[in-house]
């Protein structure tokens, strides 16, 4: 096993990062009254470890027994019956699922699978725990109209089922999902936080830890835990005896992107731009999400740029990913990016330089 | 009509008498239906005499124009007769003459027939305006211009020795014709009519009405079959008012047809190469020679043919001298005989297979609308001396024929399987039986617009299909057979229904690519209609104009025609609407005039090639209009774009391109712009897309245009189809694919955790880094110390809880053999999921250690092992654990353990086996394939022979890893017959129990010393 899932905690009480969050959903839990919880946070803060620990601690360690069931669920649409197919993790007391990967269909899921599922009480309610938990992963990425019909399947089964949400934007989530829940936000750790945890598994594994190679670990995660452990494990494997200044392995697709970034730096013009265009083709290719991509390229250029510059890119960088978002190909829009900064660059270097 | 006719007064007569030539006009202009219903009077007195056809004519004509009267018809017809005698007496001498004459005209027409052949003969028949204008004169002129016509009539006074007379024809036209000495004899006879003629009271003798009547009747008896060719044969009447100018100047004959010269003549090519077939060898074949002037004519230029050109071209405008030209065309085919054969055609002939027919068998014609396909079709197959038989699948026709063709289709595809066989026996008929009617001909199919309906359509494709393969086949056997004549080929092949192809035929398309015509364009020749000239379009036009008495100007009429894209119907209803509404085309307001426009989209390639490149044209018209034409462009292209939808993929096609043009663009502005306006369009259609208001559509044809008016070049740029984006889409599906089968495999401890959207940013990289160490030595097992045992078991434990193994990279079919090859050919091995992939990007060389192959084999084992193990364990320290991991982590076998819990095992594999028809993973489905099998023969050889190590492979096979419930099963029944071989060796469970034994038996793993042992050697 990695030692990111090695040592993440199982129960509420050995939190490290989010102990304070931790603390307050024990008390929630034990006080019986349980209400529908949102989760949100970025990626590798600690969101799913958290919910895991509170079903244990809503449950005991029988939650954690789950069993993944793939299951194709007939749907009657109107005219037409719809083939879902849904990949569940169930234990005896929860479900949790992915409702968003059903596509456009995920009302569907929302509508009718869910609805079912919420519907059933669990039968040994004897007086203990009278309701059921769903865990729906990625809210953010449902629909509008499946976020709506998820509302009213929240009111109506309140009684007999409680669902966790967990996604990584509360924006996304509409204002009416999100007043019925109890919003939890989850933090990216910060660097000494993360810098503990290292602390706490290197002492675990009998390593000895150069002052300050976990802190450059930290520092290199981009706040992400699960990116700090995994880059401290692979520290270990590649040399074990730590030396503070020893290189941290960095990941393919940021080298790749700041390849690119120095593409664009280099020449400006649109036969450059498309060289670019197929790069981050290979990018988008390799499930990197264009978000990332962008914001990447954007800290890369950020990086060899004149301060007079950053302020206006970075506009630019926001107007682009917005209109992303927005928008369908992710592609057109980094690229016009792209292009923005590449003329934006150019004009530049024609004033200073002449 | 003939009740209409009555006696006249006697004053009367007279008038008629002096004006009876006059009067033969009058029904052009009086009666529209006049000349037709005459043309069926003929019909029916064919086989009388000429003469008595002559008389019947004459009498409606004069009295048409006189008012009724009560009187017994039958009395007045045969007064009538006598009358008109009577009335012609003062030309009696001329009218016997020029009956005489006629007679000898015949004459030479049959023998000209004779010689030339039916398509010749057809075309002779079939004249339009200018033969007739020939005959005028030569019906004036008597005898000496139609004996030789060449010669005698001229359109240049100048060009006649001797004396001449001028002729008008109906049309206006002037020819001069010669009078020879013998006309000049009998001049004082002919005075008088000739006088009547030139008085300018009369435009046409009662001689040439008579004689026309002549030539159709003597048509009709040639060609009875092609019904609408009595109209067809008088197209320069203008009484027919009701009719569309389209179909009323429709081109009868070949030489008429406005389309492309190289298209028809191929066409009548291919229709030509299957004269032996069809029409037998012996009686009309066209020879090789007509084939191959033919050939050449489609061939060469034009002016060879403007040679054959005699007279009156000039005047009538291009295309209608055709018309004359055809006589001496069908004559020219003949005799322009080819000596110097082109070789290739030879052995095209030849190699056109026994039947004589041509190696395509299907013609398909396809191009944009209203440029003549079926026009062509239709005439080139009555130019050949087909019966044309036409299948509709969009629309009925009136011909009773072709609805019960259309409906037999139409009906039957209602019911699917049925479809085909009768489609196909209606076809047949049609192909291959002769017509029962009098006449003779062959039939033509001719299929239009067979690409519109796609479910109608199919079921004929399929069926001419299939046909054409049964032709390919029955090629082979029969070859003498072909040569007999139709009639016994037809029941030849009805013997035994192998419904082929023997009739050619014609489909006719708009859409090359319609996907029901895949296969047919594979099989057909196919020919593309291209557009006919602006100059031969605007001359037609501009003669029917004239004709119909429309002023014009030939630029307006140019403009027309390039509005219409050189459609001539859509130019021929525009004309005959503002005809009807008195008004005359505008040329400058055309597309606000009523010329509507064709609603035609254009393929994506023509709009991307709008879009980028400027319009040469368009400049001129710049030049003209002023300040008008930035919107004229405008509209030109929104209009483009808009009629061809699609806008998602129209900017697929601006983006994939627009970085690969040649624009000035110092700081990318324009780049920066255009990309811009992509994003606007994307952000639009994604609107769209989710609010489904597709109203807001029409702003994307504006966005397009902006990046038309920002990067558009004068010079050309090669556009490519839009594929990266496809690509990255699929591609983005397969890794997706490749990281979610993972993730199911993975425990749901860990894989809970991770989401397949953050993977590859998250963990990919510094998991590759952790799975292969480098420092890890890459050494027998037992040589490596402690520390780094411990790393191994470390890392082999973190493989299997991640369901990674390395595998071979030959995807083969069979995992559980792979694995062993794997043991031989280590070289190739890589990561089961092959996530390496994920970071293979291009250009990008990752700085990865990649561990040693024998190291990969180490760990192959390991991992095999831990697997194996982790499964025993889970098994016997937590049961119901087995429901968690049994999914994920395959079960290993159980040696000893098993048999003392063979029944709780069976339990648990029981539901681990429901769960694992759950897992939809193929690769494990495969796996329980072949355990399956190798576990059968394992248990029939352990069975029968002891259990040995050495044993060859078989029988170890399942032993290397048993996956499933049913696999387990056999295992135990195995494990049975060998307790009951060797009961002496475990005499208690007890005793196994406590040695739980491991074996894998690896087959070709050369390196172990091979000897035969026994499994008790192991477990004492």
């Amino acid at each position: 096993m990695l030692w990111v899932d090695k040592y993440r905690p199982k129960t509420l009480d050995k939190v490290i990062v989010h102990e304070d969050v931790a603390q307050n959903l024990k008390k929630l839990v034990t006080e019986q009254d349980c209400p529908h919880l949102l989760f949100y946070g970025p990626p590798g803060s600690g969101k799913k470890t958290l919910i895991m620990a509170l079903l244990r601690q809503m449950f005991g360690p029988s939650a954690e027994k789950v069993k993944v069931e793939n299951k194709t669920w007939k749907v009657d649409a109107g005219t037409r019956t719809i083939d879902l197919e849904l990949t569940t993790l169930a234990s005896t007391y929860h479900v949790e699922l992915n409702p968003s990967d059903a596509g456009f269909q995920d009302r569907y899921i929302v509508q009718e699978i869910i609805k079912e599922m919420a519907k059933n009480r669990p039968i040994d309610t004897k007086g203990k725990k009278g309701f059921k938990v769903l865990v729906l992963n990625e809210v953010d990425k449902l629909s509008r109209e499946a976020q709506h019909s998820l509302r009213r399947t929240m009111e109506k089964y309140s009684a007999s089922c409680r669902l966790i949400l967990c996604c990584n934007s509360s924006s996304k989530v509409t204002e009416a999902v999100r007043s019925r829940c109890l919003n939890v936000r989850i933090n990216a750790p910060t660097e000494e936080q993360i810098v503990k945890v290292l602390e706490f598994i290197g002492k675990k594994e009998g390593l000895q830890l150069p002052s300050g190679f976990a802190a450059r670990i930290a520092e290199k995660s981009n706040r992400s835990l699960r990116r700090a452990i995994l880059a401290f494990e692979t520290c270990r494997v590649q040399q074990y005896p730590f030396t503070s200044n020893q290189a941290i392995p960095p990941m393919d697709w940021e080298e790749y992107v700041s390849e690119i970034a120095s593409d664009i730096m280099k020449e400006q013009s649109p036969k450059r731009l498309f060289q670019v265009r197929g790069k981050i083709y290979e990018l988008l290719i390799n499930c990197i999400p264009p978000e990332i991509v962008l914001k990447r390229l954007l800290f890369e250029l950020l990086k060899k740029l004149d301060a007079e510059l950053k302020h206006e890119v970075c506009h630019w960088a926001a107007y682009y990913e917005h209109r992303m978002r927005l928008g369908q190909k992710a592609i057109f829009h980094i690229e016009a990016f792209v292009a923005k900064f590449m003329s934006i660059y150019k004009g530049f270097l024609i004033a200073t330089f002449g | 009509m003939d009740t209409d006719m009555d006696i006249p007064l006697p004053d009367e007569l007279e008038w008629l008498e002096a004006n009876s030539h006059l009067h033969d006009d009058y029904p052009d202009f009086d009666d529209p239906s006049q000349p037709y219903p005459q043309d069926e009077d003929e019909d029916e007195f064919q086989p009388q005499s000429n003469h008595q056809n002559h008389q019947q004519l004459q009498p409606p004509k004069p009295t048409l124009s006189i008012p009724p009267k009560t009187a017994p018809t039958a009395k007045t017809q045969i007064k009538k007769r006598f009358r008109s005698d009577g009335q012609d007496s003062s030309v009696t001498e001329e009218g016997a003459r020029s009956e005489d004459k006629r007679k000898r005209g015949d004459d030479v027409r049959l023998e000209n027939e004779e010689g030339e052949g039916e398509g010749a003969e057809e075309d002779w028949l079939r004249y339009s305006p200018p033969p007739t204008g020939t005959e005028e004169g030569g019906g004036v002129v008597e005898e000496d211009v139609v004996v030789v016509v060449e010669k005698v009539v001229s359109r240049f006074a100048s060009e006649i020795d001797g004396d001449f007379i001028p002729v008008t024809g109906l049309d206006g036209e002037r020819v001069y014709a010669k009078m020879s000495s013998r006309v000049e004899e009998m001049n004082g006879l002919k005075k008088v009519g000739i006088k009547v003629h030139t008085g300018g009271l009369i435009s046409e003798p009662i001689n040439i009405l008579i004689q026309r009547a002549e030539t159709q009747a003597f048509t009709k008896a040639l060609q009875s079959s092609v019904e609408d060719s009595s109209d067809a044969i008088l197209p320069e009447t203008p009484v027919v008012n009701e009719k569309l100018w389209v179909d009323k100047y429709a081109p009868n004959s070949f030489m008429e047809l406005l389309s492309d010269e190289q298209t028809n003549r191929e066409v009548l090519l291919w229709l030509k190469q299957w004269d032996s077939c069809v029409f037998g060898s012996g009686i009309r074949t066209t020879t090789d020679e007509v084939l191959s002037s033919l050939r050449r004519h489609s061939t060469i230029a034009q002016h060879q043919k403007l040679a054959g050109r005699s007279f009156s071209r000039n005047n009538r405008g291009h295309t209608l001298s055709k018309g004359n030209f055809e006589v001496n065309n069908g004559l020219g085919l003949e005799s322009n005989d080819a000596k110097d054969i082109p070789e290739s055609w030879d052995k095209k002939t030849k190699g056109s297979g026994p039947a004589g027919s041509p190696e395509r068998k299907i013609l398909l014609l396809c191009g944009p609308p209203g440029l003549g396909k079926t026009t062509l079709a239709h005439v080139t197959a009555r130019h050949c001396g087909y019966r044309v038989v036409e299948g509709r699948f969009t629309s009925d026709k009136e011909d009773n024929e072709e609805i019960i063709f259309v409906s037999y289709i139409l009906v039957i595809n209602a019911s699917d399987d049925r479809s085909s066989s009768t489609i196909e026996g209606k076809i047949f008929d049609v192909v291959q039986m002769n017509s029962v009617m009098a006449d003779m001909k062959p039939k033509c199919l001719v299929i239009d617009e067979i690409d519109g309906a796609l479910g109608d359509g199919k079921g004929a494709v399929e069926v001419i299909l299939k046909m054409l393969s049964a032709e390919r086949k029955s090629d082979v056997g029969k070859e003498d057979e072909s040569k007999e004549g139709q009639i016994g080929r037809t029941s030849s092949r009805k013997k035994h229904r192998s419904a082929s192809l023997s009739r050619p035929v014609i489909c006719i398309c708009n859409d090359l690519y319609a996907p029901a015509l895949r296969p047919l364009r594979q099989v057909a020749k196919v020919h593309i209609f291209v557009q006919p000239s602006v100059s031969r379009v605007v001359s037609r036009l501009k003669y029917i104009c004239n004709k119909e008495g429309l002023k014009t100007s030939s630029i307006a009429l140019t403009a027309l025609a390039e509005y219409t894209d050189c459609d001539i119907r859509s130019c021929l209803n525009t004309l005959q609407f503002l005809h009807k509404k008195k008004e005359p085309l505008n040329v400058l307001e055309i597309d606000s005039q009523v010329v509507g426009r064709k609603d035609t989209s254009r393929s994506v390639f023509e709009i991307w090639k709008e879009i980028f490149q400027k319009r040469k044209e368009k400049r001129e018209r710049k030049v003209r209009n002023g300040c008008s034409s930035m919107s004229k462009d405008f509209e030109f292209v929104h209009s483009l774009i808009s009629s061809r939808g699609d806008y998602d993929l129209i900017f697929d096609g601006i983006h994939e391109n627009i970085l690969q043009l040649h624009y000035h663009d110092p700081v990318m502005r324009k780049t920066v712009k255009c990309l811009h306006s992509l994003g606007v369009s994307d952000l639009v259609h994604q609107y769209i897309m989710r609010t489904q208001k597709m109203s807001l559509q029409v702003y994307q044809p504006a966005i397009a245009i902006a990046v038309r008016g920002l990067v558009a070049q004068n010079e050309r740029s090669n556009i490519e189809w839009p594929k990266s984006f496809q690509r990255y889409r699929t591609m983005l599906m397969e890794k997706m694919d490749i990281l979610r089968s993972w993730q199911n495999k993975i425990s749901p401890h860990i894989s809970r955790h991770l989401s397949t959207k953050s993977f590859v940013e998250d963990s990919i990289s510094p998991l590759l880094h952790i799975l292969s160490p480098p420092t890890l030595r890459p050494v027998a097992v037992h040589l490596l110390s402690d520390k780094e045992k411990k790393d191994i078991v470390q890392l082999v434990n973190t493989m299997v809880s991640y369901s990674m193994t390395y595998k071979n990279q030959k995807a083969d079919p069979v995992p559980s053999i792979l694995r062993h090859e794997a043991v031989v050919e280590a070289s190739m091995l890589s990561f089961d999921p092959p996530i390496g992939d994920l970071i293979n990007f291009k250009g990008y060389s990752s700085g990865h250690f990649v561990l040693a192959a024998a190291m990969k084999q180490v760990l192959v084992h390991e991992v095999e092992k831990q697997k194996i193990l982790q499964g025993s364990v889970s098994k016997s320290m937590d049961p119901t654990d087995v429901c968690s991991k049994g999914n994920l982590t395959p079960v290993g076998e159980q040696k000893g353990r098993a048999q003392s819990s063979a029944f709780g095992c069976a339990t648990t594999s029981c539901a681990e086996n429901m769960q694992n028809a759950k897992n939809t993973s193929n690769l494990r489905h495969s796996k329980l394939v072949t355990n399956q099998v190798s576990a059968a023969s394992g248990s029939t050889l352990s069975a029968t022979a002891s259990v040995q190590v050495s044993s060859p492979g078989p029988s170890k096979k399942p032993s290397s890893g048993s996956f499933n419930f049913f696999d387990r099963f056999r295992k135990l029944s195995s494990k049975g017959s060998e307790n009951a071989d060797n009961p002496k060796n475990k005499p208690a469970t007890s005793e196994r129990d406590s040695r739980p034994l491991l074996f894998k038996f690896n087959e070709g793993y050369t390196n172990a010393v091979k000897r035969p042992v026994r499994i008790r050697e192991f477990l004492l």
